[in-house]
């Protein structure tokens, strides 16, 4: 990721038929606020996740990441290779805070193949 | 026991799955197969709709089958957010419909 | 806190041709996956692989997978399932969450084989039930034996569109079309010709703009496709709407490198891996000393060289820790990246991603036809080299696109076939050598694209055996319909034998009989009374 240049859209934001496509699912962010956030200034994928929270539901991104690096680049004009990526972080998958906090060395679960 | 189980395969011989188990969907009876998924006993019996979104209350349904985009989510036992596609049926789970993060009014 | 040589986080067929590697060097391993059963996507792959013998061309993923597992079991490999790894750390820590609880583990090598995730393309409608990745529809039908749904569109013609389509049909769906975007079919030739030849019909440069919900439950009940210009913009005016109840998207897959991002290995955005996936070295490291990836996370391709990239890993990891000498670690890598170079050429490899190729390496003009609608004109095909001509029975191969695959070759008992070494380059038939009208490589050839004619069946009909894998299988006297490989019905047909033996593994050869004109023509068989495929039940 190189340096990005964020001069300010000076042309104001016009709406698109398509604006109220649900890009991130699992927030429900539509395609109009995603491009919003980039006239707001939001360029990287992790400041738009961060100001919308599309990226940040249950699936972590999953699903959406390709799509909304997609936007931010038709709409800044920079290419979707300088956008970055959602950041990974422990826990990549979605797990109760619980479990997090009760992190122990007990035995091992479900195992298919003891070995001897 | 259903038009959409797939009876006979020109390639699978069987599918690994157990004996018929009860459940209940939505507080009536139902039945599938234990160790198969919660999403594949509801859709054999045609439901499509696992839950209704929480901003705009838009149903959702099996998207990616495999546990990553978690659309499938319903109430299981009480608990909400159960990824329905990799969940193993058991014999007398509580599987709702999940409403936003809650279990809809007369569920 | 629990130490290891190894652990492998994932038990497809990367982390478990890894584990297995590892485990026959002597190395302490484990491997952790997320779900209840291990194979990863291998279970719900029931169509036969390419490659080579080494490759175990020929043989269904399933199977594949059921004999990776045998092995691992052989070898004492732990598997641990339902175990999610949250996080990798630079340490080679690793959080694993086992039964409601997290547990951290340290080891002396780490390979990361999560696979990838299936792309998806917005449009007014896709959050509807019933709208849902190809890969989705593959496990509903493949692994829990029930339909996604009962009519569908396939939106995407790479080999996961193709192959799901044919998948579905065999199921007993009824495909109602494959869409794509781009102006040409983006999978193998023969993919796209044994799901064309059944009536499939394939639309290039074509979107899919709406999927409409029904007045029951609101999910699909149609889908709205339209044409698109070069810059993928819908043209006005050419929309069709399509009666279905499911849509299946295929349009790729992203690495899912999620894991190496977090244990702070470099990453690069690389579109034709892709997405964004870690830097590696050839032997699958990355920058991180003992952290490695192998199989899709590392760069999209396919099975059966993730299966290689987990064996070169955990190779390298087996010399670094000691188990193996610096002579045996290169004679393996050698034969493993071998191995891998033969599955990387080609019209499909991962090098020629995003270029048009309008010639064979060999020089042949590349049919057009089945570029656009799925299926060779036969005009095209006297072009090539497998055409015989001779009379009496012999077999026709329509197989006219590089791709790694030769076990027609090793099929054929009278050595009438030949590939060569270079497995990417074209079957040709031998001059000297005489088909005895086996059909084994009929059964044996994982594009479907052999087919054995008979010239002189009878007086005034020929004969033409096609490779079949639909229920019922029709019994010899059956009467229905020859199909052209367009799908379109040009004569009666009747069953004269139905040929299927282990080696050709369920997929049986059915000779039909039809009118001599029709032998070069005639390429599938409908019994009549079944309109589609949906003869299941």
């Amino acid at each position: 990721m190189g340096i990005i240049i964020r001069t300010k859209h000076t042309q104001p934001f016009i709406p698109q038929p398509d604006d109220s496509m649900i890009i991130c699912r699992c927030e429900e962010i539509t395609k109009g606020e995603i491009r919003k956030a980039v006239y707001d200034g939001m360029r990287t994928i992790n400041e738009v996740k961060r100001y919308l929270r599309a990226g940040m539901g249950l699936c972590q991104g999953q699903t959406c990441q390709r799509l909304v690096l997609g936007i931010i680049a038709s709409e800044s004009q920079i290419s979707a290779g300088e956008l970055g990526h959602i950041t990974g972080r422990m826990p990549v998958r979605p797990a109760t805070m619980d479990y997090i906090g009760k992190s122990t060395e007990h035995s091992e679960g479900v195992e298919r193949y003891e070995s001897k | 026991m259903s038009t959409l189980r797939i009876e006979k395969h020109p390639i699978i011989e069987e599918y690994y799955k157990g004996p018929l188990v009860h459940f209940r969907y939505d507080g009536k009876d139902a039945e599938g197969y234990a160790g198969e998924s919660v999403a594949a006993a509801l859709r054999a019996m045609g439901v499509r709709i696992h839950r209704y979104t929480t901003k705009e209350h838009r149903p959702r349904g099996v998207f990616c089958a495999i546990g990553r985009c978690t659309d499938c989510v319903m109430v299981v036992n009480g608990i909400p957010n159960v990824r329905t596609c990799i969940t193993p049926l058991e014999e007398g789970m509580i599987v709702q419909t999940q409403y936003g993060l809650e279990v809809g009014e007369g569920k | 806190m629990k130490r290891y040589e190894v652990i492998i986080v994932g038990a497809g067929p990367s982390g478990l041709s890894a584990a297995i590697e590892a485990a026959q060097s002597g190395l302490q391993v484990v491997v952790f996956d997320e779900n209840g059963r291990p194979g990863g996507q291998l279970f719900k792959q029931i169509h036969k692989f390419f490659g080579s013998k080494e490759h175990q061309a020929k043989i269904r993923g399933v199977r594949i997978g059921e004999n990776l597992l045998a092995q691992a079991k052989e070898l004492g490999v732990k598997v641990i399932l339902n175990a999610t790894v949250l996080g990798i750390y630079k340490n080679k820590e690793v959080s694993v969450l086992i039964e409601k609880e997290v547990q951290n583990y340290k080891a002396d090598a780490v390979i990361i084989a999560t696979g990838a995730a299936e792309n998806m393309i917005p449009f007014e409608g896709w959050t509807l039930p019933g709208v849902m990745g190809a890969g989705a529809a593959q496990t509903m039908m493949n692994i829990q034996g029930v339909r996604p749904g009962s009519k569908i569109l396939m939106v995407g013609s790479g080999n996961v569109g193709l192959v799901v389509s044919y998948q579905l049909m065999q199921a007993g769906c009824k495909v109602e079309a494959i869409i794509d975007a781009a102006p040409r079919i983006g999978g193998y030739g023969v993919h796209a010709s044994k799901v064309a030849r059944t009536g499939v019909p394939f639309y290039t440069s074509y979107t899919v703009l709406e999927a409409k919900g029904n007045a029951t439950d609101g999910s699909v009940s149609s889908a709205v496709i339209a044409k698109v210009d070069e810059r993928f913009k819908p043209i006005p005016g050419t929309q069709i709407e399509l009666d279905v109840d499911t849509i299946c998207i295929a349009v790729g897959l992203s690495p899912m490198s999620q894991l190496a991002d977090n244990a702070g290995c470099e990453m690069t955005f690389a579109p034709t891996k892709g997405g964004n996936v870690p830097v590696l070295t050839q032997d699958g490291e990355t920058s991180i000393k003992g952290i490695f990836c192998a199989g899709d996370v590392g760069g999209i391709e396919e099975a059966s060289s993730a299966m290689i990239q987990g064996k070169i890993a955990a190779t390298a990891i087996a010399q670094e820790l000691g188990y193996i000498d610096h002579d045996t670690f290169e004679e393996k890598k050698s034969i493993y990246a071998d191995s891998l170079l033969k599955l990387r050429a080609g019209m499909f490899a991962p090098g020629s991603k995003g270029k048009v190729i309008d010639k064979t390496d060999e020089g042949y003009t590349i049919s057009k036809s089945i570029l656009t609608h799925g299926y060779l004109a036969e005009s095209e095909l006297s072009d090539f080299p497998a055409l015989d001509t001779s009379g009496g029975e012999h077999i026709v191969i329509e197989c006219t696109q590089n791709i790694p695959c030769d076990p027609c070759q090793s099929a054929c008992p009278q050595g009438c076939i030949i590939v060569g070494d270079n497995i990417t380059l074209l079957p040709k038939l031998s001059k000297e050598k005489k088909c005895t009208g086996c059909g084994l490589c009929v059964g044996v050839c994982s594009g479907q694209a052999i087919f054995l004619v008979n010239d002189s069946y009878a007086d005034g009909y020929g004969t033409v055996g096609l490779p079949y894998e639909f229920l019922p299988y029709p019994k010899a006297g059956t009467i229905g319909k020859a199909l052209d490989r367009s799908g379109r019905e040009i004569c009666d047909a009747t069953v004269v034998e139905v040929r299927a033996n282990k080696v050709m593994d369920k997929t049986a050869m059915l000779v039909m009989k039809v009118p001599l004109a029709q032998i070069g023509s005639a390429r599938f068989f409908q019994p009549i009374g079944l309109e589609s495929l949906e003869g299941v039940s």
